[in-house]
């Protein structure tokens, strides 16, 4: 008897060990890394919205050896020399790059955004006020293509901003701090790029100003991360305080001029519904006969009908209009009853594996939407490679771009053919069912030119960006709301917009 | 202590010749060398839920249907210590909208129930612990239409009863239960505010609570029953979001069971309603099992 008790209690405690009950999740830890090189003609390189490097003025600075200079040193010394914890672990994190740490909260705040809105009593859904950010619902409501423009302007104004700096760094050539002060002990990996005006800084305050005007609700927030980041090169002993001011302000002027682009790019007409009714007027004497029809109770009106007239970053509308995909057949076709069929034949006996990669890439609500894949894919891929902030920002301003025009590009088609869900005829889902027209593929649209900019940028990875592209395709029709077509058709499509991205990204004077 | 284990596995794989009267929550054992195999079905459903405490339905979904039938086998070991085993075949279903049903082989759950203060009649006290895991690679995280959260689980149980000699009785029981982690198809995910660039989620671990107060004789058994379970942290669905194994769920729920088993043949059925929640759905429960006893299965 007494044995059974012993043996009762070693199953009691094997089983919670086997659980583990710590109840914690690990992240794997992203660290400061010393670029093999430092773009030393950045500052040469193609700016998007700026029509030069030099058309933000940065005031010269002090001389290194003036006494201003001596006093900005010795508080920096002092300053480098007695850091908190916290301060501390603020380098340690925004150490591993302050373009690669602001695509990722753009990231967070995209999933924590990504909310469709309720419909209330009255059976309506309520459109999200930018001037009141924080009621039900919140603004934004942060889809895919919302997301894929907030990360792009992200991305391109911290890009031009750099162009910018760069350009300042190597006209003034002001040393870093611990380079002027051998005692200087610096946190961060010490290159020979100069320090004024602070990368970190530009940086920070350039993404402060578009995320706050993409997410309003945020201020406080980003108030705090942009406090922290900004100063990171002066707790780093990298930085006086004089390169970080002229890093604020370069920053937060560069940001104005691309904000000045944004609110006139057609954002603010995106979600003009009027223009449903004539989309699918055109639709029908085209020849869909069941036009796509929300399959949400209440019906909810579709996603952003006017998206498509959005401006685009590297292509014209008539372009926009060129490469726009022909509609290979509809309803009632033999090709479209194979497509049909494929879909019930997978509702019927759908493997672990299709479901996995239809759960991988779904990215629907309270995520970051494929956009938002994309630009961690590249963040990555850029961190992996070391590259300086500078290269960083030109690589998620190439993506950004091209998942922008991948964005405007495949909701012009949509709403241009407006054609059904498969949904329209009977079938599920595994992933949920998105708000809008069918053909083509979003996911398979985003994936392609995102793949396509990272194959050119990353060509040793190209295979695995591809087979990515091509899974995440796939996956639409694995979920059970894509037809095959729409997915071979928003590659093919997906593939033509990076092709845009890849010629501007030749030719932007940089030889990458 | 290995060729324990084995006779125990051999006793609860095998299902020579058995009988179930007793669950992981009650005071009920099987005699020495008996068994008991049962089958139980379920179907639990609900029109409306608790998103974070917003009680709310949702047209997208309708009534959401859980259905399950369950084997399982109760073994006497010795006359204090009982074993259980049960494995639930699970179907999931939506009335509304569009969202693909589910089905499959759920979690592997193995009970061991044993009496630390025996009686026959007046107070006894007892040891439960159970573990489960998931038998098959469902999907954990495609709530509320996954058939089950993916996570190995060990509950520790004490219960306390007590019983006259009319054959009436009182149960209260508490647990701990711990969940561990589990790995999701996707590698992020929104959650507590943050995202977390991983795969790996933390389901919390949980305490739940019941007291029950019944009648039982040889044949029959009546009992009326309230239980609690309240997740021990987690995150709250946010405004139209979907529920995630992350929840901080919890619920309070009343109910009343049932058994016949005038000889070896027996049936049980149970009735719950989830009464007050949050992050759950506001579940009505019914249950219907069929019971087999088994005598001196060592011979």
């Amino acid at each position: 008897m007494k044995k059974l008790y012993i043996y009762f209690g070693l199953i009691l405690f094997t089983a919670l060990t086997l659980v583990s009950c710590d109840n914690q999740i690990e992240e794997p830890e992203v660290l400061a890394y010393s670029p093999p090189s430092i773009d030393a003609l950045g500052g040469t390189w193609k700016t998007y919205v700026l029509s030069s490097a030099s058309e933000v003025t940065v005031p010269e600075p002090t001389a290194s050896t003036s006494n201003e200079y001596k006093a900005e040193l010795a508080s920096t010394k002092s300053k480098a020399g007695s850091l908190s914890a916290s301060e501390k672990e603020s380098v340690k994190y925004w150490g591993a790059g302050a373009v690669y740490r602001w695509n990722e909260i753009a990231r967070e705040l995209a999933a924590k955004y990504n909310l469709p809105p309720a419909s209330n009593a009255e059976g309506k859904y309520p459109v999200p006020d930018a001037a009141n950010p924080l009621a039900d619902p919140k603004f934004p409501f942060a889809n895919p293509p919302y997301t894929s423009r907030a990360l792009s302007y992200l991305s391109v104004a911290q890009y031009d901003a750099l162009v910018s700096a760069w350009h300042y760094k190597f006209k003034y050539n002001r040393k870093s701090a611990s380079q002027n002060d051998p005692n200087i002990s610096s946190l961060l990996p010490v290159t020979n790029l100069p320090s004024y005006p602070s990368e970190e800084a530009v940086v920070a305050s350039a993404s402060y100003t578009i995320l706050l005007a993409m997410f309003p609700g945020e201020g406080p927030y980003l108030e705090q991360k942009l406090a922290e980041a900004q100063k990171v090169g002066f707790l780093a002993g990298k930085n006086v305080e004089s390169d970080v001011k002229a890093g604020v302000d370069l920053g937060k002027a560069v940001a104005a001029k691309v904000m000045a682009r944004a609110k006139t790019d057609g954002m603010s007409a995106s979600n003009n519904q009027s223009v449903t009714a004539g989309m699918i007027e055109n639709a029908k004497k085209m020849g869909v006969k069941n036009p796509w029809i929300s399959q949400e109770t209440p019906l909810r009106p579709p996603m952003l009908p006017n998206f498509g007239s959005v401006a685009t970053w590297n292509f014209d509308k008539a372009t926009l209009v060129k490469i726009r995909p022909a509609l290979p057949y509809l309803e009632n076709t033999t090709e479209f009853e194979k497509d049909i069929d494929e879909l019930k034949s997978i509702q019927k006996n759908q493997t672990r594996e299709q479901a996995r990669i239809a759960n991988y890439w779904a990215d629907g609500p309270s995520t970051y939407t494929p956009p938002g894949h994309w630009h961690r894919f590249a963040a990555n891929s850029g961190f992996e490679a070391k590259y300086s902030e500078i290269r960083m920002a030109r690589t998620l301003a190439l993506v950004g771009t091209a998942l922008m025009d991948a964005g405007v590009a495949c909701w012009d088609t949509k709403y241009y053919y407006y054609t059904p869900r498969p949904q329209q005829f009977g079938l599920k889902t595994s992933v949920g069912l998105p708000n809008f027209p069918s053909y083509t593929s979003g996911h398979s649209t985003f994936s392609a030119a995102g793949a396509t900019v990272l194959s050119y940028i990353f060509p040793e990875k190209a295979e695995q960006f591809n087979k990515y592209a091509q899974e995440a395709s796939n996956s639409r029709v694995y979920g059970l709301i894509h037809y095959r077509i729409d997915c071979e058709m928003g590659l093919k499509h997906g593939k033509v917009i990076g092709d845009y991205a890849v010629a501007r990204g030749k030719a932007d004077g940089s030889q990458l | 202590m290995r060729r324990k284990l084995l006779l125990f596995c051999f006793l609860t794989l095998s299902v020579l010749r058995v009988s179930v009267g007793q669950m992981p929550h009650d005071a009920i054992y099987m005699g020495k060398n008996t068994a008991c195999i049962a089958i139980m079905g379920e179907q639990s459903s609900w029109t409306k839920y608790w998103e974070n405490s917003l009680k709310r339905e949702n047209l997208n979904i309708g009534t959401l249907t859980v259905r399950s039938v369950m084997p399982m086998v109760a073994v006497g070991i010795t006359k204090k210590l009982n074993v259980l085993v049960g494995v639930p075949y699970v179907k999931t279903e939506a009335s509304a909208g569009n969202l693909l049903g589910q089905t499959g082989f759920q979690d592997l759950a193995l009970w061991v129930k044993y009496k630390l203060i025996p009686a026959k009649t007046g107070f006894s006290l007892h040891a439960i612990g159970g573990v489960s895991t998931p038998i098959t690679n469902y999907v954990p995280d495609f709530l509320p239409l996954s058939i089950g959260m993916g996570s190995r689980t060990a509950t520790a149980r004490i219960l306390a009863n007590y019983k006259t000699k009319m054959g009436l009785y009182a149960t209260a029981s508490t647990s701990y239960i711990a969940r561990a982690n589990v790995n999701v198809d996707r590698d992020a995910y929104f959650s507590s505010g943050q995202l977390h660039n991983t795969n790996e989620v933390v389901v919390p671990n949980a305490m739940d609570a019941a007291v029950r107060i019944g009648w039982l004789e040889k044949k029959w058994q009546a009992e009326l029953n309230y239980e609690s379970f309240n997740c021990l942290s987690g995150d709250y669905i946010r405004r139209n979001d979907m529920p995630y194994p992350t929840n901080k769920m919890s619920m309070s729920m009343a109910g009343a069971y049932v058994k016949f088993q005038p000889k070896n043949i027996g049936f049980n059925a149970r009735i719950s309603k989830v009464l007050n929640g949050q992050n759950v759905g506001q579940s009505t429960i019914y249950s219907l099992g069929l019971l087999y006893q088994l005598n001196n299965i060592i011979e």
